[in-house]
């Protein structure tokens, strides 16, 4: 198991490095009225997010 | 000739799965949850409608003005309903999400031959979802009264006047006269808003017979959903065209591909032409169920006989009542004790309803008490043809 989770962990680094900008970029968003662009952080958050739960999945690290 | 077809369409279906099982565990393979896909993105839809429905008016002159308004568009800008375009977009993609996930699910049951064995009614109810989510879709499109708008209501008027005999009253009726008038809109927001709210009953029936449905997809796949609807109304947001002018309609539209394929259909048929395909595509999807033999001999298993309860025996467990894919057991109060020790305090008894029952023979697996039994095909017999088997 643990075999299979290391070559998943770089990758659910870097797509918590996103979302982690993403949050960021939505109150930047927010406070300077680009609501548009901080609706589509909101959308690369949970995608991020899909792919995290996935690749934790593929490694072992969570499910059956 | 159609079997060969749907048994080489089956195997298609399951190299794709096979495929798609390499890049994901099995459990997430959005293929599975088609269905489950389809009440997320309704769900979605709902939501963000109820949001769009506070700020919409439907009348000629205010309409565009009041889209225009909910999504931040000139004049409006940063003075128009917070959040609106976002929401304004995740309503239509959310809406094309919607159709391309109850069309994958259509496509891969029909494949698959899951209209079977009594699923005919999932497969009414389901046929039935998809008209009314495409005649819903279309008319989201006549509420924001700008050219396209325009052009679908005439296009959709000569449509429905080609029908014989009816078709002039069908378009009064659907349209509140002929042309457009201060009807209209009222109307097509109802008829927007009225059908969403019985896609619901539609679901209902279409689970009731269905056993353990799988009703949401898992997390991954809500996430990645949602996530593209929000990222889709980010980076194409949604937008008008021009507002619809007094005079004729424009010639030209802009199209949606998921909703308003028919009317490109146009360019090429007549409108009466158009309304004869769709009516033969529609019977067509409901006849699917009854066009393969649906007889046990026909298909070539035992006849088993309806599921028989053994009264003496049944203890009101209802392990079988839970079991029973088909929803044809029920448990009613029991009118007297069983025979048996673990009979004798029941309080429920069950009952076999015939017209659901499909012999299966899951309900006698189901029952530690020898209480069920397919009088076709008695447990003797059963036992017989495994000690024959243990035998050769």
């Amino acid at each position: 198991m643990q075999e299979e989770s290391v070559p998943y962990g770089g990758w659910i680094a870097l797509l918590a490095l996103v979302s982690l900008v993403s949050v960021i970029g939505m109150f930047w968003g927010e406070l300077t009225n680009h609501r548009l662009w901080t609706g589509g952080f909101i959308g690369v958050v949970l995608i991020a997010y899909s792919f995290i739960l996935l690749l934790l999945r593929k490694g072992g690290l969570t499910g059956v | 000739m159609y079997k060969r077809l749907l048994d080489r369409l089956l195997r298609w279906t399951l190299s794709l799965d096979v495929w798609i099982n390499r890049i994901y565990p099995a459990d997430f393979n959005p293929l599975y949850y088609t269905g489950g896909l389809s009440n997320l993105f309704l769900t979605v839809l709902v939501l963000s409608g109820i949001f769009l429905f506070l700020y919409y008016v439907p009348s000629f002159n205010d309409a565009y003005t009041s889209v225009q308004y909910i999504t931040g568009a000139v004049p409006f800008g940063l003075n128009g309903v917070p959040y609106g375009q976002i929401i304004r977009g995740i309503h239509r993609y959310a809406a094309d999400g919607f159709i391309i996930a109850i069309l994958l699910h259509f496509f891969r049951n029909w494949f698959t031959e899951r209209f079977r064995f009594s699923r005919d009614e999932p497969w009414i109810s389901g046929m039935m979802l998809l008209v009314f989510a495409g005649f819903i879709g279309v008319n989201g499109y006549m509420l924001v009264w700008d050219q396209r708008a325009q052009l679908l209501v005439a296009m959709t008027g000569n449509t429905l006047a080609a029908i014989p005999i009816v078709g002039g009253a069908l378009r009064s009726a659907l349209f509140g006269g002929t042309g457009t008038t201060n009807l209209l809109l009222p109307r097509m927001l109802f008829l927007h808003v009225g059908p969403a709210t019985a896609l619901y009953v539609m679901l209902w029936w279409h689970y009731v017979r269905v056993r353990h449905p799988k009703v949401w997809p898992p997390a991954v796949w809500t996430l990645f959903s949602l996530g593209a609807v929000f990222l889709l109304s980010a980076l194409i947001p949604a937008a008008s065209q021009p507002l619809a002018s007094t005079g004729a309609a424009p010639d030209r539209l802009a199209v949606d591909w998921f909703f308003l394929l028919p009317y490109v259909a146009l360019k090429y048929v007549t409108p009466a032409w158009l309304v004869v395909l769709a009516v033969v595509i529609v019977v067509y999807g409901l006849y699917i169920p009854y066009q393969l033999p649906e007889t046990p001999a026909a298909m070539g298993i035992r006849d088993s006989g309806i599921a028989q309860v053994v009264d003496a025996n049944c203890t009101g467990c209802e392990l079988c009542y839970f079991d029973c894919p088909y929803n044809a057991i029920v448990m009613v109060p029991s009118p007297h004790p069983g025979v048996t020790r673990a009979a004798q305090a029941r309080k429920e008894l069950a009952i076999v309803l015939e017209s659901r029952c499909v012999e299966c023979g899951i309900c006698i697996g189901a029952c530690p008490f020898e209480a069920l039994e397919l009088p076709g095909y008695l447990e003797e017999d059963i036992q017989g043809k495994v000690l024959d088997a243990c035998r050769t």
